[in-house]
């Protein structure tokens, strides 16, 4: 998958109040830029997302921010309390200006 | 030299070199998580109090440290908490990651993957909105590291 695909998933019903989890996964290489290329021992450019902004029906719910140390291809699980049917919505950005976008639908029922 | 000054002075030697690295590589592993605090909370370590509020996850021995799932869980009420960090002592850079939490989240909960670059204590810090930290540790021992 390319780079700055993500994987969004949120149960597609839930009862007003509940808390959900919201749970994503992002295509990225997450290089720290301390590792040495093992044949040229050059140093690998750092190349990792820097920033995942979570919002639900435009209001932000948490603000991610990571570096290097986080595995490649991150999971990031969180928690989302019900309240209204919506949107829940990830924006996120690495540190060579990539920016993305991905968003799951919410039912009260 | 006598020769029980002789062996007095190459006791003390042998000794020194056995001890003098690992010595020095504990000071300087915790300097450098003390450093990461200091620039990222602006708290030294020993202001940060262990809690077993804090409810740290992660495996005990990892195959792999390229890929160490970690969660942070805690039943204290989301709107005393500004946000959730994890660090791990050992690592290059031993900060790794920090979600800010709104009441909207509904609890306390955080969950990624991490690398590890070696064996380590990973620590969970939970900045409280008045002010204070609150810490769980948890060492994971590492078989192959993965931070190059």
């Amino acid at each position: 998958m390319a780079v700055g695909a993500g994987i969004l998933r949120v149960p597609k019903e839930a009862k007003k109040g509940e808390i959900v989890k919201v749970q994503m996964v992002i295509t990225h290489p997450m290089e720290p830029g301390t590792r040495k290329d093992p044949q040229t021992g050059q140093i690998i450019p750092a190349y990792h997302l820097t920033k995942l902004e979570v919002l639900f029906n435009d209001k932000t719910v948490s603000v991610v921010d990571m570096g290097g140390g986080v595995s490649a291809n991150p999971f990031i699980g969180l928690t989302l309390k019900v309240d209204e049917s919506g949107i829940v919505k990830i924006a996120y950005e690495d540190n060579k200006g990539g920016k993305w976008e991905k968003t799951a639908e919410i039912r009260v029922v | 030299m006598d020769r029980r000054r002789f062996l007095q002075l190459s006791t003390v030697s042998i000794l020194s070199l056995t001890f003098a690295p690992g010595l020095l590589k504990q000071s300087f592993g915790a300097s450098k998580l003390d450093e990461e605090l200091q620039k990222r909370l602006g708290v030294s370590l020993s202001q940060i109090k262990e809690s077993p509020e804090v409810k740290l996850q992660a495996p005990t021995i990892a195959e792999s440290g390229a890929n160490v799932p970690v969660s942070v869980e805690s039943d204290i009420p989301v709107d005393k908490v500004d946000s959730v960090w994890i660090f791990v002592d050992n690592n290059p850079v031993p900060w790794i990651t920090d979600i800010k939490l709104s009441p909207m989240n509904g609890r306390v909960y955080f969950a990624t993957r991490i690398k590890m670059g070696q064996t380590s204590n990973v620590r969970a810090i939970l900045k409280m909105k008045d002010g204070s930290y609150l810490m769980a540790t948890k060492e994971v021992k590492v078989t192959v590291g993965g931070c190059g």
